[in-house]
């Protein structure tokens, strides 16, 4: 993640938040293009479902628009961003526990997203039995995380993927900066034993990295 | 460190959150107990497996610009501001003018631009003029004599300034060429004299070398044409000998065979007297 044009962007897009915060809709625009792909992710994450992923990245970016001027400090605007995103997560898994419908990706989890999957992995790795490979693991990693509580599952994925600090995965989810480590080590934990349940490892999967 | 680190601390060092000296502090804890450090790794290698999972493409929807409300105003047209960027000149201009005071007048086709001052023009006229055609005649002439004085009297000073500088220069280069000369023709004779004694000496010496390889070949080769004469001579000699010592045995052979015959055939007819006259007879 770290390193590409696009997280630089992101580092230092302070200009463009204040401009959106001003109400400059071409900044706002920028913003959107900027952070989608990092929110779709955190949600996608979360739910491993690409429908609700697109939803709450939809509903993250509304209310930023809406509600960006009453933003008080640019620095803070990642947190506030997640924290939008995080709420919008809770709010769709507060719906499916109420509805209790079964989506058909819980069915055949994968394969009713065949075209999106292929278009998603398609020219970026040459051997094609080796990407197959790799997104068999990463869907078992994905499933393996699903596995986890909501409140860890978050945590996990803001630090790992989403590269936040502590500090603003707090600031993100309200909670103490200790909660959220411990969440961490809990997740970690509790992974660990998903994992080894799962027989995975570093051995198992043929590491290459 | 020897209280042991708790959740948050463990998780902010495997993080890279922690202080310096925190880090140390917990580095320190882990490496006297090993054994925890290695169920700390055991959390480590499942962040490593989870960066296996694969970062989704999407592309963020367009976005539509709402712009109601960037509706231009008047004064935001191009027109408007070119028209008040004029106005605004001129009346710089204007604020200059007035502060600089200038003074504009049009006379007989002539514009006069003053500042602080009032423009005045001088009226000429034309039926009275000051000069007559005459006196602008002799003005001209006076003037040109004047001119022509000038460049004569001019021209007089540098020609004499040349014709000194070139005798100056004739006579300072004339001595020194005449010393030039002398040095040269001196220095010409002795080396002449040298070159004329060294080409003598050497065309003595050559043709005394030539000579004394001439004689030296002559003598060799006469002696040559004697020794070659005299062996000739004494071989030419020896064939004759040879010759005449043949000549002189075959004379002395031939005059033995003779006399054999002779004394055969006189011993025949002295044998048989018969046959002698038989063979008359025939």
């Amino acid at each position: 993640m770290a390193g590409t044009l696009l997280d630089i962007a992101m580092m230092h897009s302070d200009t463009l938040i204040i401009r959106a915060r001003e109400g400059d809709k071409n900044a706002q625009g920028k913003l959107v293009q900027l952070w989608y792909k990092r929110i779709y992710n955190f949600a996608y994450k979360f739910f491993f479902d690409h429908d609700l992923a697109m939803e709450v990245s939809q509903k993250t970016f509304i209310s930023m628009y809406r509600h960006i001027e009453s933003l008080q400090e640019v620095a803070r605007f990642r947190s506030w961003l997640y924290t939008i995103a995080v709420n919008y997560c809770r709010e769709e898994l507060r719906k499916r526990k109420t509805n209790r419908s079964v989506s058909l990706h819980d069915l055949r989890p994968g394969e009713q997203e065949d075209s999106y999957h292929w278009e998603a992995s398609t020219g970026r790795v040459d051997n094609p039995e080796r990407q197959l490979r790799q997104t068999e693991l990463s869907d078992l990693l994905q499933q393996c995380l699903l596995e986890l509580s909501d409140e860890q599952r978050e945590v996990v994925i803001m630090k790992e993927y989403e590269g936040l600090k502590f500090r603003e995965i707090a600031e993100a989810l309200q909670i103490s900066e200790n909660t959220v480590k411990s969440r961490m080590y809990y997740g970690l934990d509790g992974l660990k034993r998903i994992l080894e349940r799962r027989n995975i490892t570093k051995e198992t999967i043929g590491y290459e990295q | 460190m020897n209280n042991k680190p708790d959740q948050g601390t463990i998780m902010a060092y495997l993080y890279g959150e922690l202080s310096a000296k925190e880090a140390n502090q917990v580095k320190d804890y882990f490496i006297q107990h090993p054994d925890e450090w290695k169920q700390i790794q055991q959390l480590t290698e499942v962040s490593d497996l989870l960066k296996n999972v694969e970062e989704k493409e999407v592309i963020a929807p367009p976005v539509f610009m709402d712009h109601a409300g960037h509706a231009s105003r008047f004064w935001q047209s191009g027109a408007f501001k070119t028209m008040m960027s004029i106005a605004a000149t001129f009346l710089l201009f204007l604020v200059a003018a007035r502060l600089i005071g200038p003074d504009i007048a049009y006379s007989n086709g002539e514009v006069r631009i003053s500042f602080n001052a009032p423009a005045k023009i001088e009226k000429v006229d034309p039926s009275n003029p000051a000069l007559t055609p005459i006196e602008v005649q002799q003005m001209i002439n006076t003037a040109l004599a004047e001119n022509n004085q000038a460049l004569v009297t001019e021209w007089e000073q540098n020609n004499q300034q040349l014709q000194a500088t070139i005798k100056n220069n004739f006579v300072s280069n004339s001595a020194k060429i005449d010393a030039l000369m002398k040095q040269t023709s001196q220095a010409s004779q002795d080396q002449i004299r040298s070159f004329v004694a060294s080409l003598q000496q050497e065309n003595l010496q050559s043709m005394k070398d030539y000579l004394q390889l001439s004689s030296n070949d002559q003598k060799a080769y006469v002696e040559n044409l004697l020794v070659d004469f005299s062996k000739y001579l004494q071989e030419q000699r020896k064939q004759d000998l040879q010759l005449f010592q043949t000549r002189m045995s075959s004379i002395e052979k031939n005059t033995d065979q003779f006399k054999q015959e002779t004394e055969q055939i006189l011993a025949n007819i002295i044998s048989n007297p018969e046959n002698f006259k038989k063979v008359n007879n025939y």
